[in-house]
This record gives structure tokens, C-alpha cells and sequence, in this order.
């Protein structure tokens, strides 16, 4: 489904991510797996280091922190917020929604919207729209777009399948109205048939947790987990990526009259290195051009990684100047959606430390 | 088939594949090698093939038979 939005704009971005660092190599030992296999995996996926909360931080806890900061800097005030957007699939509560927590923890005023949106790795693109057709109400100026979940807290230790790439993180995004004449084109599939191929089994009202549901089970390979764990049918998603991401980029280029050597860089989700460069080979892409190097430094942080890939590889160039961007997110729905926008140049692009 | 073959050792990394060597006895034979056999034969040969097609061949040479049958499709 194609979008076109015109006068949009994204005015800077904050990830907020949980100081507590993990080594893959020294976690090597909870896999029930050759040491030599593990470090082969390291290589090709891109496992290091990532980034995962310490005890029982939530996600408001994250956005929080990172909102107060941008308050404390002065490059955000309470007041001017009209819309609160939280893509999270790791809510603090079932009931009520994480905004409206958000909401309250911070005073913001309460002639605003407050909307949470159950969306993973596709959600920042998601978040985007969303943000921009609000955008389109005289009454609303200024949106706030947090990308945020806490993954590591519904990943099971001892499935290698799918702990070593999971951190956590929340990017805080602002979007207002902008001035610039080219329009900001998104193109959005869902398939809600493949919902299993990445899914937290327990825990909603299809399955309620129990001792039964948080039992741990042999689920081949050497790996164990519990059906309160979040699953992921790696080689199903990875047949999807390749099948269905270029098309849907080649699409909204179509769409927008765009060559792809006109893009700067696509900005991915990034689930791991390996996934990512075999897209790029795919499209015939240079790796260069659609940066990987997120999982290796924090993991797949789900909604996060785009923002974060900005962050770590275009901070300074995006404050500086506009950079013409590819988005692509895919991941748990299934959901794809990409966006083909000018970004840039940002009041701020950086990342911070929660303690 | 031999073309084959040795792109398939390179993958798995294994010095050399015969034709009638059984897969799944390579130690190198797990999800990553499966995963990468998949990304192999899509940029290869075309072909999507999952990890539940490939978990059902048996031999090398069989692979290569199934490879054929999706490329001529």
C-alpha cells in the first residue's frame, strides 16, 4: 500500500540504550553447541556486544529518561508535545497503554493524544506515518515517536536461536511540519498468515502464562525455551526478507520516480549482519550503502535499529546536512514498509546510556 | 553436478562433497550451514528453497536434484 506525504519532517533523534553490556563470547558457554560453531556464528552474524536492561526496567523507564534529557537540554519542551507514539510489542502493561504511563509519568498536558502501536522491527516506518498524518491536524505540531522494547526480558538464555542478538533500546524521534517541496513516499504489505514465525506464544488471552507455559522444553538443536519466550523461525524469516524486502523497495522507487543510485544510503532494520548483506546483494547494492554494523555493537533492538543506525554511522553529516534515505523495516506481523524521504539536518542525532 | 558440489563444500566449508555423502553427517551440518545453503542457492541459482525442504534431502546428489527440478520450473 503506497503513502505520499508532503511538508513532513523528522527534527532529530535520541536512543536511549540500557548501559549493561553482554559479550557473546563469554555467554558461548549457556549454548549446548561446539565452541567452534558458536565463534563461526559470531563471524557470520555479527554477534559481539550488545546492550540489554539490568533487573526489571520497563520500557516508560527507558522513554522517561531519554524524554527528561531532551527537557533538561532544552531541544524539547513538555508543553509543545501534541501526540505521544509508543511502537512497543514489550508494554509495561497489558492495560493500560505505555504512552499514557509516559504521559503521566512526565506531567505532559493532557489536551494531547496518547497511542500505542503493537509493532516490531517494521515500526519505525509505521511510527513515521502515523506521526505524519497526524501531522495533517491544524491542532498538531509537534509528535513524538518512541521506538522501544525490552526484548531481552522475553528472549529464553539458553536458545541460542535467538538471545545472542537480541538489546534492548528506545530511540525518541520528533516529527513536525517541514518546509521542504519533496514529498516523503512509504509503501506498507502485511501478512497476518505467517503471524508464527515470530511470535511470544504466551502471555496474551489466546494462551495465559501458567507454570505450564514457562516451562523450559528441549526445542532441538541444544536449545531450550518456554512458550513465555519469544520465537523466531529464523530461516522462515530470512526466505521472507529475501523474497519480499527488494521488491518492495524497487516498488516505492517506482513509485516515487527514483533511481536507487539516487539514494545516499538504505537505512535497514537490522535483524542480523548476515540478513542484511545478503539484501544488499540481492538488490546489488554495495554494503557500503546499507549499513550493518548495529547488531554487533547492541544487537537487534527491534523498532531502534533504524534510528540507531543513523546514530552510530551519519550522526554528524545528518546534523549538517540532509541525507536522502531508503527506509526498510520487516519483521513480526509479518510486516514490511519502507519510505523514501529526505532526513536531515537533525537538531540532534545521538545516543546516551541508561544507568 | 560437480560445479555444484564444490560451491556446496565451500559453503558448509568442508574440504570436499561427494555425491552420495549424507548431509546431516557433517559436523559443520546446523541452522547456520542450512541458512547458509539457502542464501547460497538464492544467489547462485535463484531458488527459495526453506530450511524444511533442505531438512528433508538426505544426500548431496539428491540436493542437486532438487536444485534442477526448481530451476527448470
Amino acid at each position: 500500500m503506497n503513502f505520499k506525504f508532503n511538508r513532513k519532517k523528522v527534527s532529530g533523534t535520541l536512543i536511549v540504550v540500557p548501559a549493561n553490556e553482554k559479550s557473546f563470547v563469554e555467554e558461548m558457554k549457556n549454548y549446548n553447541f561446539p565452541e567452534a560453531r558458536s565463534l563461526k556464528l559470531k563471524e557470520v552474524m555479527g554477534y559481539n556486544k550488545r546492550r540489554m536492561v539490568a533487573g526489571d526496567v520497563c520500557v516508560s523507564d527507558l522513554a522517561v529518561f531519554g524524554l527528561e534529557k531532551l527537557f533538561e537540554r532544552k531541544l524539547l519542551s513538555r508543553e509543545e508535545i501534541d501526540a505521544l507514539l509508543v511502537v512497543t510489542q514489550t508494554g509495561d502493561y497489558l492495560m493500560p497503554p505505555t504512552s499514557n504511563i509516559v504521559q503521566g509519568r512526565l506531567g505532559l498536558k493532557r489536551d494531547m493524544l496518547c497511542l500505542d502501536i503493537n509493532q516490531a522491527c517494521a515500526g519505525f516506518v509505521l511510527g513515521l506515518i502515523q506521526a505524519f498524518m497526524l501531522l495533517e491536524q491544524e491542532s498538531v505540531h509537534k509528535v513524538v515517536l518512541i521506538n522501544a522494547d525490552i526484548l531481552s526480558r522475553k528472549a529464553s538464555a539458553q536458545d541460542r536461536n535467538i538471545y545472542p542478538l537480541i538489546g534492548d533500546a528506545a530511540a525518541i524521534s520528533v516529527i513536525e511540519r517541514g518546509d521542504a517541496d519533496q514529498p516523503i513516499y512509504a509503501n506498507v504489505k502485511m501478512d497476518g498468515s505467517q503471524f508464527a514465525a515470530l511470535v511470544i506464544p504466551a502471555g496474551g488471552l489466546r494462551l495465559p502464562c501458567s507454570a505450564e507455559t514457562a516451562r523450559l522444553e528441549d526445542v532441538g538443536d541444544g536449545n531450550r525455551r518456554s512458550k513465555d519466550h519469544l520465537f523466531m523461525d529464523g530461516s522462515t524469516i530470512f526466505n521472507f526478507v529475501q523474497t519480499e524486502v527488494p521488491p518492495l523497495i524497487n516498488e516505492l522507487l517506482a513509485t516515487a520516480g527514483a533511481s536507487a543510485d539516487s539514494i545516499d544510503y538504505f537505512a535497514c532494520h537490522q535483524p542480523n549482519r548476515f540478513m542484511l548483506q545478503k539484501l544488499a546483494d540481492k538488490m546489488k547494492i554495495p554494503h557500503a550503502r546499507m549499513p550493518n554494523n548495529v547488531v554487533e555493537n547492541f544487537g537487534n533492538t527491534s523498532g531502534a535499529t533504524i534510528p540507531m543506525a543513523l546514530a552510530l554511522n551519519f550522526a554528524d553529516q545528518i546534523r549538517q546536512k540532509p541525507l536522502r534515505l531508503c527506509l526498510a523495516g520487516f519483521g513480526a506481523g509479518l510486516t514490511w514498509a519502507a519510505m523514501l524521504l529526505n532526513l536531515g539536518p537533525l537538531q540532534f542525532c545521538e545516543m546516551i546510556d541508561y544507568p | 553436478m560437480n560445479e555444484f558440489l564444490t560451491k556446496l563444500a565451500e559453503t558448509i566449508e568442508v574440504p570436499e562433497i561427494k555425491e552420495a555423502d549424507q548431509l546431516k553427517a557433517f559436523p559443520q551440518w546446523d541452522s547456520l550451514a542450512v541458512l547458509s545453503v539457502i542464501a547460497m542457492l538464492d544467489a547462485s541459482y535463484g531458488i527459495n528453497l526453506r530450511a524444511a525442504d533442505l531438512n528433508a534431502v538426505n544426500s548431496a546428489g539428491e540436493l542437486f536434484q532438487l536444485v534442477e527440478s526448481k530451476k527448470r520450473v
